[in-house]
């Protein structure tokens, strides 16, 4: 049981590397329990939800849920995922990049193309609300959400309008 | 024939029911729905040579509340002491509608009722489907007392989200309560539900078309609660705000471990569901067992909210210009 206050991030992301899952499901539960102050550990946090255990995973996911926007400096490394084999970790690089709103304009055009290319739906719907959130600053993800909103897709063409309508013009 | 109990008003219910089995009183943070706060020193797993004594369960209200057990799942049951806090939060309440069960295991629930019904109790378990867009998926589930409770299973379901609206659609299950005679009995829907914190407004919004659906969805039960995580505040409800009669449970304070959101809570009809006593609160965790901040978490980052409910139907409200219709009689 743990007892003191103050998580020691770097610790915990190290251990989220350890060969041992059980170490590494501890390292995320500790990180999920750190809330906000685990936005050092974002891309960490977003790697792991490759993890090829379910419950690092399911930690590493709900400790993102908690973290709220990433720094900015963690935007660039972000961005990789998006491309990445592992659905879950492009999902919630697209949903970190999202709540990062303007801050994250220079991801747009990777974000565009990822919206394009990307094989999981999710992820896809989850680029397109992206795009919105960063709004009129994604206006160079115009065409991509364009197509997007035919998608026969309901929920992405839907998403994708709202976008377009966020980012206005 | 048993004669019909008279249906207790709401401010004399608050007053003479309640007060004959509840000593916690007040429903701030910081106090739980019966009796003195249970203290584990540090947490250690309880090393009582018999089994815990049952929590007596007042004879005039049943306790209904939403649990947040955050990702509960092998790693969370695999702490022996985190699953004895769980399972005595449980035995205090006679539904609890849980969400983030997240695990490929469906052995979560099984081992975790057995758990609960450790002191005698008999609590059973429904449990939703996996649900959400990614890997990652949850699954909604409600604890029931069996000695105060019982569930139709057919009318367990998860609501139609045909524009795919909610991330994670609700869990819809009838119950009843069994203190009484049958014919008598509140019966009402639960709408068990946790929001997408990256969509609220959106999620929300299609929550009171969910509400207003089940209020519908039969003629003959007109109490919905919905419950749950919402990730909103009261004030953050939109739409659902602008529901006629609407009322939720925890008007104030925090719901969750670090007491800074007031996230969870419990939805109705205050008109159609004058079974509501009036009375709610949030279990904390904190100090229902006198936990440090860091074990509370190891339990979840969300305490439980809970409200109480005449155990009886109410008559129905009057039509406009008309007369109660009296308790609703529910199908056999």
């Amino acid at each position: 049981m743990t007892t003191g206050d103050q998580p020691d991030i770097p610790r915990l992301v190290t251990a989220l590397q350890a060969a041992a899952a059980a170490i590494r499901i501890d390292a995320a539960e500790q990180l999920c329990r750190a809330g906000t102050a685990a936005r050092a550990a974002a891309v960490d946090l977003v790697r792991a939800c490759g993890d090829d255990d379910e419950q690092v995973r399911e930690w590493a996911a709900a400790a993102l849920e908690e973290l709220g926007p990433p720094t900015a400096d963690a935007l660039p490394a972000l961005l990789p995922f998006l491309d990445g084999a592992e659905p879950l970790s492009a999902y919630w690089a697209a949903t970190l990049l999202g709540r990062s709103g303007e801050a994250a304009a220079t991801a747009v055009p990777h974000l565009a193309n990822s919206l394009g290319t990307a094989d999981d739906i999710a992820v896809r719907q989850r680029i397109a609300w992206a795009l919105g959130k960063i709004g009129p600053a994604a206006a160079a993800g115009r065409g991509a959400l364009e197509r997007a909103a035919t998608d026969p897709d309901q929920r992405l063409a839907r998403l994708a309008a709202d976008a377009l309508a966020a980012i206005g013009g | 024939m048993v004669p019909r109990p008279p249906f207790p008003r709401r401010a004399a219910a608050v007053g003479v029911v309640v007060c004959l089995w509840l000593s916690a009183g007040p429903t701030t943070h910081g106090q739980h729905p019966g009796g003195a706060p249970l203290q584990i020193a540090g947490m250690a797993p309880p090393a009582l040579p018999l089994p815990p004594a049952r929590i007596p369960k007042p004879p005039d209200a049943i306790l209904v509340a939403s649990f947040n057990i955050q990702v509960f799942g092998e790693s969370k049951l695999a702490k022996g002491n985190v699953v004895d806090v769980l399972a005595r939060v449980v035995r205090h309440f006679d539904i609890v509608a849980i969400q983030e069960v997240r695990a490929k295991s469906d052995g979560i629930l099984p081992t975790f009722v057995q758990a609960v019904n450790a002191d005698g109790s008999r609590y059973q378990f429904v449990l939703g489907p996996r649900l959400g867009r990614t890997v990652s998926k949850e699954q909604y589930a409600f604890v029931y007392d069996t000695e105060r409770i019982e569930v139709d299973p057919a009318s367990v379901g998860t609501v139609p989200d045909p524009g795919d609206r909610l991330h994670r659609p609700p869990l819809h299950a009838r119950f009843r309560t069994r203190i009484i005679p049958r014919e008598m009995a509140f019966t009402f829907w639960l709408v068990d539900i946790h929001t997408d914190p990256d969509e609220v407004p959106q999620e929300v919004d299609a929550l009171a078309d969910v509400f207003m659906g089940m209020k519908s969805a039969r003629p003959d039960e007109d109490d919905v609660i919905l419950l749950g995580d919402l990730n909103a505040s009261p004030q953050q409800f939109g739409r659902m705000k602008q529901l006629p009669n609407v009322a939720w449970a925890i008007t104030a304070g925090p719901t969750n471990t670090h007491r800074t959101k007031t996230y969870d809570n419990l939805i109705f009809d205050h008109v159609a569901t004058r079974e509501y006593l009036g009375r709610s609160g949030v279990y904390d965790l904190q100090n229902g067992f006198g936990l440090s901040l860091q074990q509370a978490l190891e339990v979840s980052d969300h305490c439980p909210v809970w409200g109480a409910f005449y155990p009886a139907e109410a008559p129905r409200a009057a039509p406009p210009g008309g007369i109660a219709t009296g308790p609703v009689a529910a199908p056999r």
